[in-house]
């Protein structure tokens, strides 16, 4: 077992963990934190993206320990005070449909628009997520939401 | 203010936004127990041992199982697909699982497999159920017997081949089941709440009212998880055994193999036309790879019997060979049947038009269906709708021809692109649904709708539908479902019948509320009343809807709190017309889509917005079919392309821009809500246009060029493009 400490969204938490502990069943097993969505096993779909130390990571692909003493946020972290303008994007221009991709989908865009400071293309949109899959969508509502949050926090 | 019409955002999206959707992994009741099964790594084997021992000396590992009530472990003492199930062990969290999983040792005697549906017919081939005798799982025809001999002045025969595909839903399926000595409740990642209560009630012989099946929110199933498999009941019946919850959440690479994939059919066809392009003849040969068991029943058979597409063939006749092999089985993907049969006709009518020289449009116009209701030759009645109206409209607004222009005009630059055309007519919607209207009492309504969304936005459309029939806000009508406490029976939202069936159950059951409520008004009152926007009125006063609601939950009126309506909704059939683009690198044989545009007439809109959705995430499904999907399995019955890794699901890079637009005066359906369904129509037009505009470009280059099978891979295109 290893002792580790993680602050995640905004809450400290300390577990003893296995080694070979995923940081995904971490935050949903242990934390409750259940946005965290798994979708394969090969770290292709990003459903379970959430940032690590400020970074969009899929959490399938790094194990516990390794947010020792790190700062994770969820998507439950993101919506604490409302929902953002990219969630509001979202439902307004149907970004999405089964919702199972949703998650992953905000966390990477939220890096993403954080990181770009101003209102990408419609080109460097889809080349930032395109590590995110969705079944749904087409990924029309997902483009469209996208820019329309990005314009309201940079336009 | 009419709701319905109107591009409404999604009700259901809140929750999902804030992560708090709850999913079957999401479900956990105190002291759950984490099953998985040990599957097959061959494609055929007897299983002569399975040792258990090693793995159930792990104090955390509960209960091991070879057999359990239900359908049997390994049949007959066999395994037909790699992926089968052959026991299953229960631990205490997935980590323990995992290893213990590890430790069960299975004795295989592999045996001779076959993977290759023509094959698989020979003499001799290895029988996957020997009791049958021969692989054919089923056999049909369909039409006219003549249709295969008939004469024409030109004729032309050939095979086409719609690839096996993997739906893919980004939530794997998984069962949890909770048995407290009284109820057995059983949540599922499924499309058939209903029938999984019927199946696991049947197994441990308990009567219905004992058992609670629940469908939590459902990452999407495209079809794919509308059978009840195995793993459901298996699962349902350990925690009844047990007495303790018991959760099974399927990984992708085991959900690639145990979850049904879709498509795999083969058409053999000889068409007879004369010099105009009329056809006058179609005989056909389906071969259906049903994989290892017939799970998938009447894919083949809606093939068959819309094989005639919108196309006025008198002369057609259809065989169905439906065949067993050492594979996953099939079963329904988005479109079921209608995909095949639209890729094949379409296929048909460009080699006829490339065949004469002829515009593919001009061949299309020749054969279209006058005159509706019209009933093909293998007795499917065709609904409303005006086919030669619709494609003249589509074609205009559109820009087919335009874009054809401009596709000359880039190639005369160097830049090779190609434009292709598919028109469709497909079936929707069957059977029975079920809605409740419930007056709260505090003047809200709840609908309990017996259809199972999933994704499609369904709890908004039938929220408008009853908001309008009410004379409501939309905010005082919630639109609940799932669950066999809240709706005994129904169906379930899969054929594109959600709006259409449920929409008209909930239709009719608000209006029949409606006359209800106003008939104890007119009591409350004392005259006769009238009702609109909420409120009834008439020469003594007015009331509220919510007053004369608590006043029958009181008992000062009498009337009906809520109606359940059961409606029958008989098929209905979209039409329309969609044109896809793409950029073809004639070095690399690599595509790109570029763009896409869609025109169709499916009865009325309920929501614009969400109807564009199911349009855009349709056609993705069935841009992936045309350039990039495959489950592949290679000699070893290996499927190779078992996971997301390794499987090609579209991605934001490979998505084309889309223009969709739906009829100006589109034609009803017979059903209340007029709707003919809109969930499916993608997935079975974008396959044929894609592939047409792949080979519009190759053309270009290689003037003789066709293409006969799915994928179109870069490799395949690439040999297309050369000698």
């Amino acid at each position: 077992m290893v002792a580790i400490r993680v602050r995640v969204n905004g809450a400290h938490y300390e577990h003893d963990v296995e080694p070979r502990l995923l940081l995904a069943h971490y935050l949903r097993d242990y934390i409750g934190l259940r946005s965290v969505r798994i979708g394969c096993d090969t770290t292709n779909c990003g459903a379970c993206t959430v940032l690590l130390d400020g970074k969009a990571v899929k959490s399938c692909t790094v194990f516990a320990f390794m947010a020792d003493n790190a700062e994770v946020v969820t998507l439950e972290g993101i919506s604490e005070g409302g929902l953002h303008p990219l969630q509001r994007a979202l439902a307004e221009e149907h970004g999405l449909q089964c919702g199972y991709c949703t998650s992953g989908m905000v966390m990477t865009l939220y890096y993403y628009l954080n990181k770009a400071r101003r209102v990408p293309s419609e080109d460097e949109v889809r080349r930032a997520i395109e590590g995110n899959l969705c079944r749904c969508t087409g990924y029309v509502g997902v483009v469209r939401a996208a820019l329309k949050a990005a314009r309201e926090m940079y336009g | 203010m009419r709701l319905v019409g109107r591009p409404i955002p999604r009700v259901e999206d809140a929750r999902i936004l804030r992560g708090r959707a709850t999913y079957l992994d999401d479900i956990e009741p105190p002291g759950t127990l984490h099953a998985g099964f040990v599957r097959s790594p061959y494609p055929h084997a007897r299983v002569l041992r399975v040792d258990m021992s090693d793995a159930l000396s792990d104090p955390r590992v509960i209960a091991g199982y070879t057999s359990l009530p239900g359908p049997p472990m390994a049949p007959g003492g066999k395994v037909r697909f790699q992926g089968e199930a052959v026991a299953m062990l229960v631990a205490v969290d997935r980590y323990a699982l995992a290893d213990a999983l590890e430790r069960v040792v299975v004795d295989y005697e592999p045996l001779p497999h076959v993977v290759d549906p023509a094959k698989a017919l020979e003499e001799g081939a290895p029988l996957l159920h020997e009791e049958n005798g021969s692989n054919v799982a089923h056999t049909a025809r369909y039409g006219s017997p003549d249709a295969a001999g008939a004469a024409a002045p030109r004729v032309l025969e050939g095979e086409l081949r719609v690839q096996r595909v993997v739906p893919a839903a980004m939530e794997p399926r998984g069962v949890v089941a909770a048995y407290d000595g009284h109820t057995l409740t059983v949540w599922s990642s499924t499309q058939v709440p209903y029938d999984v209560r019927k199946e696991v009630a049947g197994a441990l012989g308990l009567p219905l009212s004992r058992v609670r099946a629940v469908q939590p929110d459902v990452g999407g199933a495209f079809g794919s998880k509308l059978i009840v498999y195995p793993e459901e009941v298996w699962v349902a019946a350990a925690a009844y055994l047990l007495g303790r919850p018991v959760k099974w959440v399927a990984t992708r690479s085991e959900d690639f193999r145990a979850t049904t994939h879709g498509r795999d059919m083969g058409l053999a066809f000889r068409v007879g036309f004369d010099g105009s392009g009329r056809v006058r003849s179609l005989w056909g040969r389906i071969t259906c790879d049903v994989g290892a068991y017939h799970w998938g029943e009447g894919l083949s058979d809606i093939a068959a019997r819309m094989l005639t597409g919108p196309y006025d063939i008198r002369e057609a006749g259809v065989e169905v060979v439906d065949v067993y092999t050492n594979k996953t089985p099939l079963g329904a993907y988005r479109g079921a049947g209608r995909p095949e049969a639209t890729f094949f006709v379409e296929r048909i009518m460009d080699m006829v038009a490339d065949e004469l020289g002829l515009d593919p449009v001009e061949v299309r116009r020749a054969n279209l269906v006058r005159g509706l209701p019209y009933t093909n030759p293998f007795g499917m009645t065709y609904d409303t709708g005006d086919y030669t109206g619709t494609l003249e409209a589509a074609l205009s607004r559109l820009g087919y021809y335009e874009l054809l222009r401009w596709a000359d005009e880039e190639w005369a630059r160097g830049r090779l692109v190609g434009v292709g055309l598919s028109i469709y007519v497909e079936v929707t919607t069957f059977g029975f649904e079920t809605a409740i209207v419930r007056a709260e009492p505090d003047g809200s309504f709840t609908v309990v709708t017996g259809t199972t969304p999933h994704g499609q936005g369904v709890a908004t459309g039938i929220a408008q539908i009853v908001a309008d029939e009410l004379e409501v806000p939309l905010e005082s009508v919630r639109v609940v479902w799932g669950d066999t406490a809240l709706v005994q029976d129904g169906i379930g939202t899969m054929g594109s019948r959600s709006i259409t069936a449920g929409g008209s159950a909930a239709l009719l059951a608000a209006r029949r509320l409606r006359e209800g409520l106003k008939a104890a008004a007119e009591q409350l009152l004392g005259s006769p009343v009238q009702y609109s926007g909420g409120r009834f009125w008439g020469p003594n006063g007015e009331a509220q809807i919510g007053d004369v609601v608590r006043a029958i939950y009181r008992g000062r009126a009498s009337g009906p709190l809520e109606a359940y309506e059961v409606y029958n909704a008989r098929s209905t059939y979209p039409f329309g017309v969609h044109v896809a683009v793409v950029e073809v690198d004639p070095e690399t044989g690599h595509v790109r889509p570029v763009l896409y545009r869609s025109y169709d007439d499916a009865g009325e809109i309920v929501n614009p917005l969400l109807a564009e959705g199911q349009i855009h995430g349709g056609v993705l499904q069935g841009v992936g079919q045309a350039l990039y999907e495959e489950a592949v399995y290679d000699g070893e019955g290996n499927l190779i392309t078992a996971n997301l890794a390794l499987y090609g699901v579209p991605t934001f890079a490979e998505a084309p821009r889309y223009e969709v637009r739906f009829a100006e005066r589109p034609h009803r359906s017979e059903h209340p809500t007029g709707t003919k369904g809109v969930g499916e129509i993608g997935a079975i037009a974008a396959t044929p246009a894609v592939v047409r505009a792949v080979e519009h470009a190759v053309r270009r280059v290689r003037p003789g060029a066709r293409a006969t099978s799915t994928p179109l891979t870069p490799e395949k295109v690439w040999m297309m493009l050369r000698p």
